[in-house]
């Protein structure tokens, strides 16, 4: 019973074919035109110079780790993300560079502190040196963005407690750094 | 025979702008210098360690009975005073007497009577970072005298200062009365970083 209905659809499909053929107008297409846009990413340009210089560490009088500590915020100006994305920011404590040893007994080498980036999701991406963890350290927003990131230090603290004082060392160094990443 | 050419299109957008990836980063440098620094806190006498001393006034350490009334030579007398201080680099101690001793306030134009004492010797020690500095004021010559050491370490904890005068020490013989007048001298102790 299968045989008999296969045999009329067959032949209906070849007097369909040779009709076509005979047609005196030809047409192409449907010509499917696809293109795609790669999920991208770029932290725009940086206004300040990169680097919050903080001067003298220490108060002199005492030296302890001064408590007025800052430098102005640096701005990554016009980032964006052409899909969903997440930001993320990481930070190393400032350390002495040349003094490098293992610091005497009531002395540091060592200056914590907090890194943000605000103005790309709702709630700033931070990261603390030191803390054993950094959960708010990413943060993700559902929609491409285009806008400014504005990157600080603060809540500046000394390695072991701020009852520690820190070495003498003509410099001290960390390095923050901010990433934005597509998350498609 | 009719032929249908499927033709598909494919556009790839091109990164419009240099530097944009699937992701991107930024390196901010974070940066400050702790220069080489000493600081000496206030003083406090040490519990228990004082003798023919009245006490602190501020920097002030006043000797209660200079002269033994009996002999009307110097009475002995010592005190040891601490300060907390701290340096966080190599350094130098130094200690620094102006007068090389407890000389008379207000010096008299005339020369003394002679077999009168007219100062007093005394010694200093500074015991600091497992260092002890010793500073002997003999009072043989009105002048500034130092003494000094170097320290290679960082340093912090109490500075001690013991000051020691022995009965009968005067810039003269030894028990010989001293002249009445008012007896002082000051000390510096410096703490400075050295490179």
């Amino acid at each position: 019973m299968n045989m008999f209905k296969l045999v009329p659809t067959a032949l209906l499909l070849a007097a369909s074919a040779s009709a076509a053929s005979a047609q005196s107008s030809d047409t192409a297409g449907p010509l499917p035109i696809t293109g795609n846009v790669p999920a991208l990413c770029s932290v725009g340009t940086l206004s300040g110079n990169g680097t919050f210089p903080l001067g003298v560490l220490i108060d002199t009088s005492t030296g302890l780790l001064r408590g007025d500590l800052s430098a102005p915020p640096q701005v990554l100006s016009a980032a964006f993300c052409t899909a969903q994305s997440t930001i993320t920011v990481s930070a190393t404590p400032l350390q002495s560079v040349n003094a490098t040893g293992t610091p005497p007994g009531g002395f540091s080498r060592t200056v914590n502190y907090t890194a943000t980036a605000s103005g790309w999701t709702a709630t700033a991406a931070s990261f603390t040196t030191g803390a054993a963890t950094n959960p708010a350290a990413t943060q993700s927003r559902t929609t491409a963005f285009q806008g400014d990131i504005s990157v600080a230090v603060g809540a500046f603290s000394t390695g072991g407690g701020n009852a520690l004082r820190l070495v003498a060392d003509p410099a001290y160094a960390g390095n923050v750094t901010v990433t934005l990443a597509a998350t498609n | 025979m009719r032929a249908r050419t499927p033709l598909i299109l494919a556009a790839l957008l091109a990164p419009a702008i240099a530097g944009a990836q699937s992701s991107a980063s930024q390196d901010l440098g974070v940066n400050g210098n702790v220069p080489g620094s000493c600081a000496i806190g206030a003083p406090r006498l040490a519990a228990g360690a004082q003798v023919n001393f009245r006490g602190l006034n501020g920097t002030t350490l006043q000797i209660d009975q200079m002269v033994d009334p009996t002999t009307l030579s110097t009475n002995a007398a010592s005190a040891e005073v601490r300060f907390e201080a701290v340096c966080g680099f190599p350094h130098r101690l130094r200690v620094e007497t102006q007068n090389n001793g407890l000389w008379q306030v207000h010096e008299r134009g005339n020369a003394p009577p002679e077999g009168f004492g007219y100062a007093v010797p005394y010694r200093a020690s500074v015991r600091w970072a497992d260092e002890n500095l010793r500073l002997n004021a003999d009072a043989q010559i009105r002048r500034i005298a130092d003494s000094q050491i170097y320290i290679a370490n960082n340093a912090i904890g109490d500075l001690l200062l013991r000051l020691e005068i022995d009965p009968g020490a005067t810039n003269e013989r030894a028990n010989a009365p001293l002249l009445a007048g008012t007896y002082g001298d000051t000390l510096r102790i410096t703490l400075e970083p050295q490179q």
